[in-house]
């Protein structure tokens, strides 16, 4: 139990799907007039997953779009609650899919790496004493005290990658191949990665792309319709995924 | 396997043949026992209950906060070269122009109107403003707890620290219009931290009410913002109570906005203490409000990701 860094037992989301209009006490009071009871309908958009991911390995999780890839990282990174099931995850979560989560544009690109950093559960002490490795990372040292909104695209992602991977987490979960900013920063931020990934930090990868899972995970997770379709190391899986004919 | 992996990792990642300073063991070691140390366990099935845990996380993430309300106080005012006078100048134009408008009809009940009116006006604004201003950010602004874990109270207790500090700007201007107007300022005044606290206490409570019921209802909104001003003129703000037939006034008894305004407005218009009863119900008004809110918005905090 000890090496477990994510486990997830018997995990099902169901939304709810409305079948008409958008849910107000007018559309309530109307429907109770007619006596009609309202209409809904239950999604799973996972279905009774279970796994378990031991500390230091690296997971692809693969499917086709509407599979449950971005609900599964959601309840993984408790954005959301499941509605049955178990999660249990051993230490901090360093999701890369929300780069830049809680910018506020009209703030300067320090003010923000102190937002983003509360957002991601940092005191304001700990990014007094961090910052200034941060703006380095980041590598916009000029531009640090001007207005967020007059950044780059590029640069906004620098920003929130030098902040959410300040301090390594015990779980990342990375959204495709990391393509931030230009051809210098992708190098030092896959140098970052790597440097985790030695020292231990679990991690998951998002991805359509069969060639950068095969290249970057040890195992991989296949869901379809919300289920777990197979799961397994690596070279067993990802020949059928990749080939047309499965 | 891992030894392979790494190579394919670094294959994949450095294109351009970078060497990588592998850490040294004793760094990873160090690190390690770091990360023991402030090791952060996520159980879904087995934590406190939500009526606990969100408070807990609040505590956690309170920074967080305090910079949420930093950042709209100096986005509203950073880019307006009248800055804080805004603040001031909105209700004091407010009562100049009602106090020319009804002054005069209410000379004799109400010497002093301006004083008496503003008292009103300040409580109500804050009340009614921290409330659709928390509606607003949880509607509008929520996104970002779809995105990424926060606690979901957080744009509520943030809306109602912003709302607090444009409250007790704006009583400047009412200290204004007290010394132009020769109106004692006395030591009653002294209660005002009591009857704010109180009104803080009641505002949050109902932000959190409101707030809840316009994710699953999206057109609270536009109900409240009816009764809302409905309850403006049944309520005594511009008008004293006096002038009302007995048998509203004693309906009136039990508006809690009347018991809000009036456990701020005594201290300083009448320049007395408030009774004894005026100020047991307003507590108990604040704290059921709040525990009310408190239970209904954490019981249902869980479906609000889902929802918004």
């Amino acid at each position: 139990m000890n090496d477990i860094a994510i486990k997830l037992e018997n995990i099902t989301v169901r939304f709810r799907i409305p079948h008409e209009k958008i849910p107000t006490f007018q559309e309530y009071a109307i429907r109770w007039l007619k006596r009609h009871s309202v209409n809904y309908s239950d999604f799973n958009a996972l279905n009774n997953i279970s796994f378990s991911i031991k500390k230091g390995q690296t997971f692809g999780i693969i499917g086709s779009n509407g599979a449950g890839k971005s609900t599964l990282l959601k309840v993984i990174s408790r954005v959301i609650r499941p509605t049955q099931g178990r999660v249990f995850l051993r230490g901090r979560i360093a999701p890369l899919l929300e780069l830049g989560a809680g910018f506020d544009y009209e703030m300067t690109g320090r003010e923000n790496i102190f937002l983003n950093g509360a957002v991601l559960g940092f005191s304001r002490k700990h990014i007094a004493s961090r910052i200034e490795k941060i703006v380095e990372f980041s590598g916009i040292e000029e531009f640090i005290d001007a207005p967020v909104r007059t950044y780059s695209s590029g640069m906004v992602a620098r920003l929130g990658f030098a902040v959410a991977t300040d301090v390594q987490p015990e779980v990342l979960v990375i959204d495709e191949i990391l393509s931030v900013g230009d051809i210098d920063f992708q190098k030092k931020s896959a140098e970052r990665i790597l440097e985790y990934y030695n020292n231990g930090s679990t991690i998951l990868v998002v991805s359509h792309n069969p060639a950068s899972i095969r290249q970057l995970c040890t195992h991989v997770i296949w869901l379809e319709h919300g289920c777990i379709k197979t799961m397994g190391p690596v070279d067993d899986i990802i020949n059928d995924y990749s080939s047309p004919l499965s | 396997m891992r030894r392979r992996c790494t190579d394919a990792f670094k294959r994949r990642l450095f294109k351009n043949n970078v060497i990588v300073n592998a850490n040294s063991a004793f760094i990873v070691t160090v690190r390690r026992q770091v990360s023991t140390l402030i090791m952060l366990e996520y159980d879904s099935s087995n934590r406190p209950p939500p009526v606990i845990d969100e408070l807990i996380q609040l505590v956690h993430y309170r920074d967080l906060i305090f910079l949420m309300v930093e950042n709209i106080i100096k986005n509203r005012y950073k880019r307006s070269v009248l800055g804080i006078f805004w603040m001031l100048l909105n209700p004091l134009l407010q009562t100049i122009v009602l106090t020319i408008a009804f002054g005069a009809m209410f000379k004799s009940s109400l010497p002093n109107y301006a004083i008496y009116l503003l008292c009103g006006l300040l409580a109500w604004n804050f009340i009614t403003q921290t409330t659709q201003y928390a509606m607003s950010t949880m509607a509008y602004g929520g996104g970002l707890l779809k995105r990424v874990y926060i606690p979901r109270a957080t744009y509520i207790v943030a809306a109602v620290g912003n709302g607090l500090i444009n409250f007790l700007v704006s009583i400047a201007s009412l200290i204004i219009i007290a010394i132009f107007l020769a109106h004692p300022i006395t030591l009653t005044w002294l209660f005002l931290p009591v009857s704010i606290l109180i009104l803080a206490i009641f505002a949050l409570g109902f932000a959190l009410l409101l707030s809840t019921s316009s994710v699953f209802f999206t057109d609270t909104v536009d109900i409240y913002q009816v009764l809302i001003q409905a309850f403006f003129f049944l309520t005594p703000i511009m008008y004293p109570s006096s002038i009302l037939p007995i048998e509203l006034s004693r309906l009136l008894a039990f508006n809690p906005f009347l018991i809000l305004i009036d456990i701020f407005r005594i201290p300083i218009y009448v320049n007395q203490l408030p009774s004894v009863d005026l100020i047991i119900s307003s507590i108990l008004l604040a704290l059921m409000t709040l525990a009310a809110g408190w239970i209904m918005f954490t019981k249902k905090a869980d479906q609000i990701a889902y929802r918004l």
